[in-house]
């Protein structure tokens, strides 16, 4: 007959098994957690590991991270731009631990975050491939950088209707209200929120949808600023997401993305056209402004110029014309001193046509003389005035 | 002569006169009359200027550089 103990003597005997099994021992597990509860305060987070194959749960174990290890917890989302959030593929060094009340846990010591790094990218690059391969015409890259049907779009001469995606009462939203309204120049715009949580696992369609409202509001919008920020440098997973990728590149309005990642891109970055901070987003619609307004007042002083130009320019001549008739006058050139030889009423400008004991008047200031000719001779040197 | 000559005519008339004028070899009764000719010719250029310059001021007025209105 089996021997009857006591639990606690049962869980000593189990403690003392996996003990002397895994004691000192650290293990480099590939898991997906789930569950993930994370106390910032008193540094701990407390999850489940889960490996699954083909939807089947294949194995199960409780996971802590202790106050040693939970700074492994925000490098890991500083690394990668991801928040540590259940669902995730992780690679973590874990060492087994056996509490006899608490039972069979493991502490997890360290995340493997070049792993995560590189799974990030891999997928990244597989989306970017597949929105190249899936939108030959309307999607394209060169030299490194991504063609978009919206990133070609125009931005109108003037800025002054803007569609505005953010989380309500964020950080982004602040900003880049504040930078809009408090512009400089008085600009006037208006900016439409279209609110939305824009972090977590349904970021993606949430942000797809207030897209689609803003084609459906019927309103003229010039531009549409997509931001978030300030805070958390974390979770742009739903920025890498084909489906909000893949509507943004074919939207016909053009967007601009302020979603505090200075980092590195992510994919909605590249389809649209990336400002990195909702301010910078704001300051690019002032500054695109204030280059118009700055063209338009170089066109207006170069037309008054122009204007001014041709009006002096016009009374130059006239004036040149009226010295020239003051001058060729009858009387301005007697009262100059010179004198007006006539034959016959005819003004002699050529001498030949005077000939000896020809008869001329010479007409004066004031006085005409009559005379004949004696001589004529010719004047060589001319007269020197 | 014609009142109602534009600005551009009447300039184009005036460079005719004064290109005879400069020619010289004209008679002196001719001269005279060339002469009183283009004097009303500048006063019509004149006016017509004067009116023109008016005219463009009024309609640039409220678009002046530099007014802030």
């Amino acid at each position: 007959m089996t021997q009857q103990i006591k639990l606690s003597q049962l869980v000593e005997q189990i403690q003392e098994t996996i003990q002397e099994r895994f004691e000192g021992r650290v293990y480099l597990a590939a898991t997906q957690i789930t569950n993930v509860k994370k106390y910032p305060s008193n540094r701990r987070c407390y999850l489940t590991l889960e490996e699954h194959d083909h939807g089947e749960k294949k194995a199960e174990l409780k996971a802590v991270f202790w106050s040693n290890s939970y700074n492994t917890i925000e490098d890991f989302e500083k690394a990668t731009g991801q928040l540590f959030t259940s669902g995730l593929q992780i690679i973590c060094k874990v060492k087994v631990r056996f509490h006899k009340v608490y039972g069979l846990n493991v502490d997890v010591l360290e995340i493997d975050i070049a792993h995560t790094l590189g799974s990030i990218e891999l997928e990244k690059q597989k989306t970017l491939e597949r929105l190249l391969t899936e939108n030959p015409t309307t999607i394209q890259l060169f030299d490194g950088a991504y063609s978009t049907i919206n990133n070609r779009l125009p931005l109108p001469l003037i800025v002054n209707s803007i569609a505005l995606i953010t989380a309500p009462n964020s950080d982004g939203q602040r900003d880049f209200q504040q930078e809009i309204s408090k512009n400089k120049h008085g600009y006037q715009f208006t900016v439409r929120e279209f609110l939305t949580t824009i972090q977590g696992d349904n970021a993606h369609k949430l942000i797809l949808q207030q897209l689609q409202l803003i084609q459906q509001s019927g309103e003229h919008f010039n531009a549409v600023a997509i931001v978030r920020g300030g805070g958390s440098a974390t979770d742009f997973k739903p920025f890498d997401e084909y489906g909000l990728a893949k509507y943004v590149a074919h939207f016909p309005i053009p967007i601009y993305t302020g979603i505090g990642h200075d980092r590195n891109q992510t994919i909605v970055d590249q389809m649209a056209r990336e400002q990195k901070t909702p301010t910078k987003v704001a300051a690019l619609f002032i500054d695109h402004n204030f280059e118009f307004e700055n063209r338009l007042m170089k066109l207006k002083t170069n037309f008054f110029n122009a204007v001014a130009a041709q009006i002096d320019n016009a009374k130059n001549h006239l004036n040149h014309a009226k010295r020239l008739v003051k001058l060729a006058s009858p009387q301005a050139i007697l009262n100059r001193g010179f004198a007006i030889v006539t034959i016959n009423n005819k003004i002699v400008t050529n001498p030949d046509v005077i000939k000896e004991n020809m008869e001329l008047q010479t007409m004066l200031r004031n006085q005409i003389i009559h005379s004949t000719v004696t001589k004529k001779e010719e004047n060589e040197n001319g007269i020197e005035l | 002569m014609k009142t109602e000559l534009s600005y551009s005519e009447a300039f184009m008339q005036l460079e005719g006169l004064l290109e005879q004028l400069e020619d010289g070899d004209i008679q002196l009764d001719d001269l005279a009359e060339k002469v009183k000719q283009a004097n009303e010719l500048i006063l019509i250029c004149e006016n017509k200027l004067r009116s023109i310059s008016s005219e463009i001021n009024k309609a640039l007025a409220p678009n002046l550089p530099n007014d802030k209105s």
